[in-house]
């Protein structure tokens, strides 16, 4: 631990020093450390949902590679990458290979941008939490674009469903944001998350957090908001005619979603890094960035896929009132 | 408006077999659904005409793989009444013992394929399956297989029930009847769940006479018929039940009237078992059938887990002149069309999963 520690200061140090070629050197050790840890992440979750649907059902989950079966999706990886790109002669092939790779990117990209602690970041973007949300509202729109590049039937159903989804949980999503705003009076992760110090904002207005939970179910495509991919209707929707090393890759994102989701969550509601200093701050952020990642599996093994048409009564009915009654409450007691 | 058409099936994860929709869609909305049936045509009724009696019951059981038992036991059922031949008092017990716990292992499957259908993970369908699992476990130690079980004998049984095994069923019935309510706590108080089935997929009264669906789709459109009260055979008029019915005639329905159901058969099992009278229950050797056909005609119809499941027999001494079955399956999935229209896409896997077809029986 000693040794992580070490390291860990020495990294701080080394982004924060005023030499340009020095910080761009710690810059892309940075990045490399940031990628490792959302790829263990990703992997461990992987394994871990696994272990735990099979728990919930009775079964063993992965047993045989490594102990407790903890090589298995590697072993899924190597098998899905050694296999043949195909795509179907309908598809726009520019598009329809690029969009799995563009939406990696974009949730590397954003995983990079946030703050791992108070001065472990790539770049301390002065309205951080309103770039982060903007990019994040690319993704069902990339979403879109692969689907229709497919040029699958079901793919098009996929693609309509994805831009309902986005109508549905979008606004109440950014309604919570300006909330969360409205009490820090600043757009930056930094400012939030050491305004936390006072209280988690989890306490100050349970209701945007549970506003914001739903609607990040439904950002990361999780069930019951997975709609996009309804196994049982539409096959796979968009993912129907994507073959194999681009379903690995798509796999990867799946799970470093939720470690963005997780990151993102625990940043506005759980009070980030904060916590009681026998832990370095990335380990507090990561352990509760595990809780909701935890939460999402609870969710996956319980409920049943909802029908989009509901998805939306459901956002404008239920989400966005409340979130603006969020909003108002919040504007009444704390401005 | 352009209406896209989509292929659904035959291998898709919902169709449960080898079933092909080709539906018409408005943007999310059904049009209209065409059901293309026959990829698992074998002709059995054929080659029932080229075998004899006893050869047929492997044949009838692969009609109905989630419920083998109701097949086997119709057709030696109807090739006794071609016959004339009495069953014996023990065996008409056992055979309802057996039938009652075959409808549970069937219900429990048709609860573990709706959860599926309906976007849940496989939670419910391993529940259930697990659930089912022990019902065949029970019926292996009375038949000695756990799928395809070919148990009856023209007037009785191939064998008796094995020592202990009124004390194991009752012990796996207690277990069932603590499991159900987790059922429902786990299914019926999801919201999502209420949200998908409960006026989704209607079919009213008088349509369900009209396309003369039977069995749990035509009690849950109100009409209380069932073969086992209405026309009853072996012992079911002794034993108390009663059958279950709803009026909404929806997807919910549907699902409430199976479920019930489940409690009926435990209940119709425990009280088999205990006043079964002791006796003889072994059926005539395969080799020994008399050639002594009396009717030349035989109707002969059973409450299937499914519906109401018919055989014709035109019968010769040795072999069946000809057969011909009333799959409840095929017709009920001739409602599918009329149901579907109007509904959502998504709804429309759920309304195909209530009707709970199996397509060994449709295409026969």
């Amino acid at each position: 631990m000693t040794g992580m520690v070490d390291i860990y200061t020495i990294m701080q140090n080394g982004l924060n020093s005023g030499n340009i070629l020095v910080s761009l050197v710690f810059l892309v050790i940075y990045v490399i450390f940031v990628l490792v840890i959302m790829s263990v992440f990703a992997y461990l979750f992987g394994w871990i949902e696994r272990k735990l649907i099979a728990k919930a059902h009775y079964r063993h989950g992965p047993t045989y590679l490594g102990k407790f079966g903890i090589l298995q999706n590697l072993a899924d990886l190597i098998k899905l990458i050694a296999k043949e790109k195909v795509a179907p002669k309908t598809a726009y092939p520019v598009l329809f290979s690029l969009a799995p790779q563009l939406l990696v990117a974009l949730t590397v990209f954003l995983v990079l941008l946030l703050p791992y602690s108070p001065s472990l970041q790539a770049a301390n973007i002065g309205p951080g939490l309103l770039v982060v949300f903007v990019l994040l509202g690319f993704t069902p729109i990339i979403l879109f674009i692969a689907a229709f590049a497919s040029g699958n039937k079901y793919a098009d159903i996929s693609a309509q469903r994805s831009v309902l989804l986005l109508l549905s949980y979008e606004i109440p999503m950014m309604l919570v944001i300006a909330s969360t705003v409205l009490i820090t009076n600043s757009y930056n992760i930094q400012a939030l998350i050491s305004m936390q110090e006072r209280g988690w904002l989890l306490f100050l207005m349970p209701v945007g957090f549970v506003i914001f939970f739903i609607a990040l179910l439904a950002e990361l495509e999780r069930p019951p908001f997975d709609l996009n991919e309804a196994d049982s209707e539409l096959i796979a929707g968009w993912l129907t005619d994507i073959s194999a090393p681009y379903y690995a890759l798509y796999l990867f994102l799946d799970y470093s979603k939720v470690f963005l989701g997780g990151l993102l969550l625990s940043m506005l509601f759980l009070g980030g890094w904060l916590g009681p200093s026998f832990l370095p701050p990335i380990a507090w952020l990561i352990g509760k960035a595990f809780i909701v990642a935890l939460a999402v599996i609870m969710v996956r093994i319980t409920m049943f896929r909802m029908r989009i048409d509901r998805i939306l009564r459901f956002g404008w009915i239920w989400l966005i009132p409340l979130s603006l009654i969020n909003l108002v409450i919040t504007y009444i007691l704390f401005v | 408006m352009a209406l896209t058409r989509i292929n659904i099936g035959p291998v898709h994860p919902s169709t449960h077999g080898v079933l092909r929709l080709v539906v018409d869609l408005d943007g999310d909305t059904v049009v209209d659904v065409d059901t293309r049936i026959g990829f698992l045509h074998r002709g059995v009724e054929k080659l029932v005409e080229n075998r004899k009696y006893m050869q047929c019951p492997p044949y009838m059981e692969k009609l109905d793989y989630a419920a083998p038992l109701s097949v086997d036991e119709l057709f030696v059922a109807t090739v006794e009444k071609a016959l004339g031949i009495e069953v014996k008092e023990r065996a008409q017990y056992i055979r309802v013992v057996l039938l009652e716990l075959q409808r549970i292992a069937s219900h429990l499957l048709w609860l573990g394929t709706t959860c599926n259908d309906l976007g849940q993970l496989t939670t419910g369908f391993m529940w259930a399956f697990m659930d089912r699992d022990l019902v065949l476990r029970l019926l292996e130690e009375a038949t000695g297989s756990r799928m395809f079980y070919v148990n009856m004998r023209l007037g009785g049984l191939v064998r008796d029930l094995p020592a202990g095994f009124e004390e194991h069923a009752n012990e796996l019935l207690d277990y069932l009847e603590k499991r159900l309510p987790r059922y429902e706590r786990f299914i019926e108080k999801n919201p999502v769940f209420i949200e998908r089935m409960r006026g989704v997929g209607i079919l009213s009264k008088e349509d369900a006479l009209d396309l003369g669906v039977t069995g749990q789709i035509l009690r849950a459109s109100g009409v209380d018929y069932d073969v086992r009260k209405d026309n009853p055979y072996y012992v079911y008029n002794k034993l108390h039940f009663s059958s279950k019915h709803a009026v909404s005639g929806d997807n919910f329905a549907r699902y409430k009237v199976r479920m019930l159901e489940i409690g009926e058969s435990i209940r119709l099992v425990r009280e088999a078992l205990r006043t079964m009278p002791e006796g003889d229950a072994l059926g005539m050797p395969v080799k020994l059938v008399m050639p002594n056909a009396k009717n030349r005609i035989a109707i002969v119809s059973r409450e299937a887990p499914r519906g109401e499941e018919l055989m014709y027999l035109v019968a010769d001494p040795q072999s069946a002149y000809r057969l011909s079955i009333r799959a409840p399956t095929f017709i009920n999935l001739a409602a599918l069309r009329h149901i579907a229209r109007g509904c959502r896409i998504a709804d429309l896997f759920a309304i195909t999963s209530t009707l709970d077809f199996i397509m060994a029986d449709v295409d026969r």
